[in-house]
């Protein structure tokens, strides 16, 4: 998966970084600290006597931002370096795709569209997805499930509707 | 001593009706036949299992969480001997010597002593958990909103130190989840914090939302990058029984292990995950010819197993006493007790006694079917793991899906779980361990309460935290840990076991 130059001899502006994956990891973290922070500007933090809303969330925003400083400075000083891994962007657009795909058809069709649907588009995710054979399977799982959750636990899941 | 004795029985009477008995006896079954998928750790399969549960009255549906719980713990034992894949962290030393007895043609006997010394160690731990559990109630009522907030920033100490990787990326991951946990309605004045002007979020973050995008989702984009090749041991998986000679060599080991394991899994901030590894390592140093270990010594998986099997169960200590979970499993469990209407803590024992003692009774019960059930079907779940994951991994897509949407009817939740599913696989790319954070989180509300109540009983004065005795104590142990962890020496060994 390491499929970024090796950092010791990468060029460029970024080439006193010695590990990327510390200094990307801080970044990330001081951006959070950044929103964290823009969200509760409004609200008062209060004393320590009687706390504000505020006090906590941006006590530790500060802290989390800090500690996002002292990864990219250490992504600096380290001497043994990682990369950054290659993210992929297959898995997680079906992945997340089949969750969203569910969430937005369970209200309107029920289980019997959103089962299916979740699990074909989420089969995507393994680039040896084979449509016929997660088809059946899908709703033959689906078939369970109705069973399942709807008659054996009582649980209150639509399962068929026509919009 | 009586008491212990009279409680028990309650207990009994309590987990011994034909419900209660059904409830464990499923539980067991579901939660190994999901612990054995690998992949789906015990996290995942709670998450995913607790819409089951919905229906019950909250003992029975507690009895059926931890039969699902140990049930996990136990399957992923099962993975762990016969695939190379650990199905989780406390199981990552039985794959040393386990599955080189299965390559051996052993596999039945690792399992056997796998499921005996769990099944020793279980017993035992049911009777620490009686014996500590009304003591510590007791201490527990005379903990002030000061203690209770060291308590838990000792537990998080022990949670960043214990934590695979760096401390400052194990810290960060904590506070992230403390930041995450003020999400939500203030407390005292009602005021709306970070919630984005999302109407849902004004409740607060739902647990099993963040632990299922986070712990579920992530795990399946991960599992998809690094396809990992399944070593499914093929031909004879061997007597199940152990050998005379196997029993006598794994004895001790059991013992140890047993001890080990029990003692670390009280320790709040995850202890539990220390006492395989401290199984492993003090049998092989007390081993007459330690380069057997790595090459299927017996003794390398009853004594680890063991370890495992007692601190999943004494994890339950800090929960059911104090009201502090000390692993993001025990995170989950406060999540479906509260769903039930329980608050976990010293209450529960003086007001539903046949709950706490139903339970821990149950937890006995509930090795003793593992035992009984799980043996007779290792044909079962050796052929549940040749299933591709090609196919294993949209039915979990599905399961997770409804089992989310079913807490509250809500696809906004099924949303905010694929939104945090992104969140935890960049913290993933990124080299964090998300397990900090889920305790950070689940602590975060309870800290932040007792804070303010400590702050209000001593005027502002943060001097309370160190003025009062038991405070001051937990709070220097959990400084003497971080300044131990920091010590070069120590920093290097502890690389060492979890890279191990």
């Amino acid at each position: 998966m390491t499929e970024s130059s090796d950092p010791a001899r990468a060029a460029g502006p970024a080439a006193f970084i010695r590990s990327p994956l510390d200094a990307a990891a801080g970044l990330f973290l001081i951006c959070l600290a950044a929103v964290v922070l823009h969200q509760i500007r409004g609200l008062d933090a209060g004393s320590l006597r009687s706390f504000g809303p505020a006090m906590l969330p941006r006590g530790l925003a500060v802290i989390l931002g800090a500690s996002g400083i002292a990864l990219v400075l250490m992504s600096v000083f380290r001497r043994d370096g990682s990369v950054l891994e290659r993210w992929s962007i297959r898995g997680p657009f079906f992945i997340l795709g089949s969750v969203l795909a569910f969430a937005f058809t369970i209200r309107v069709f029920g289980l019997a569209v959103a089962g299916p649907l979740a699990m074909v588009v989420g089969a995507y995710a393994d680039p040896d997805a084979r449509l016929k054979e997660t088809l059946i399977f899908s709703v033959v799982l689906t078939a369970v499930c109705v069973v399942l959750f709807r008659y054996v636990l009582g649980l209150s899941i639509p399962i068929l509707k026509m919009p | 001593m009586d008491s212990i004795i009279s409680n028990l029985a309650l207990g009994f009477s309590t987990a011994l009706t034909f419900q209660n008995l059904a409830l464990c006896f499923v539980g067991c079954l579901i939660g190994t036949l999901i612990g054995v998928l690998p992949g789906v750790g015990p996290i995942a399969t709670i998450a995913m299992l607790l819409p089951i549960t919905f229906g019950l009255d909250p003992t029975g549906a507690l009895i059926m969480l931890a039969g699902i719980y140990y049930g996990a713990q136990y399957g992923g034992s099962t993975t762990a001997i016969l695939v190379n894949i650990p199905g989780e962290a406390t199981s990552v030393v039985t794959v040393l010597d386990g599955h080189e007895m299965a390559k051996q043609g052993r596999a039945g006997a690792a399992l056997g002593i796998a499921a005996i010394g769990s099944f020793i160690a279980g017993t035992v731990s049911t009777l620490v958990i009686a014996a500590l559990g009304l003591p510590l109630t007791k201490l527990a009522q005379l903990f002030g909103p000061a203690e209770y907030f060291s308590l838990m920033i000792m537990g998080l100490v022990f949670a960043m130190v214990l934590a695979r990787g760096s401390l400052l990326r194990a810290f960060a991951m904590i506070v992230l989840g403390l930041v995450l946990s003020t999400i939500g309605t203030d407390l005292e004045t009602g005021e709306e914090r970070l919630t984005f002007g999302i109407e849902r979020l004004s409740d607060g973050l739902e647990f099993v939302v963040l632990a299922m995008g986070v712990f579920g989702f992530a795990e399946i984009i991960r599992n998809l990058e690094n396809p990992e090749a399944r070593d499914v041991v093929r031909g004879s998986i061997g007597p199940l029984l152990p050998t005379r000679e196997e029993f006598r060599q794994s004895a001790m080991p059991i013992a140890r292990g047993t001890f080990l394991g029990a003692l670390l899994g009280i320790l709040p901030g995850n202890g539990a995950v220390l006492g395989p590894f401290a199984s492993y390592s003090v049998e092989k140093k007390l081993a007459k010819d330690p380069r057997r270990f790595g090459r299927g010594a017996i003794e390398g998986v009853a004594g680890p197993e063991a370890a495992n099997n007692a601190g999943a169960q004494t994890a339950f200590i800090p929960l059911l006493t104090l009201g502090i979970p000390p692993n993001a499993v025990m995170a989950l469990m406060v999540g479906a007790m509260t769903i039930h209407g329980i608050i976990p803590g010293p209450q529960v024992m003086t007001k539903a006694p046949s709950l706490f003692w139903g339970m821990v009774a149950s937890m006995w019960i509930g090795n003793l079917m593992l035992l009984i059930i799980n043996l007779p079907m290792v044909g079962l779940w050796v052929r549940l793991l040749k299933v591709p994951y090609r196919l294993l991994f949209p039915a979990i897509l599905l399961f997770c899906c409804i089992g989310i949407y079913s807490i509250n009817s809500s696809e906004t939740d099924v949303i905010f779980t694929a939104v945090f599913g992104l969140f935890g696989y960049a913290l993933l790319k990124f080299g964090f361990e998300p397990a900090p954070l889920l305790l950070g989180f689940v602590l975060g509300k309870l800290m932040e309460e007792k804070l303010r109540q400590a702050l209000i009983l001593s005027r502002g004065s943060f001097m309370t935290f160190v003025e009062r005795p038991v405070s001051l104590g937990l709070l220097v142990v959990a400084a003497v840990l971080i300044v131990v962890a920091l010590l070069p020496a120590i920093r290097k060994s502890r690389d060492e076991v979890f890279t191990e």
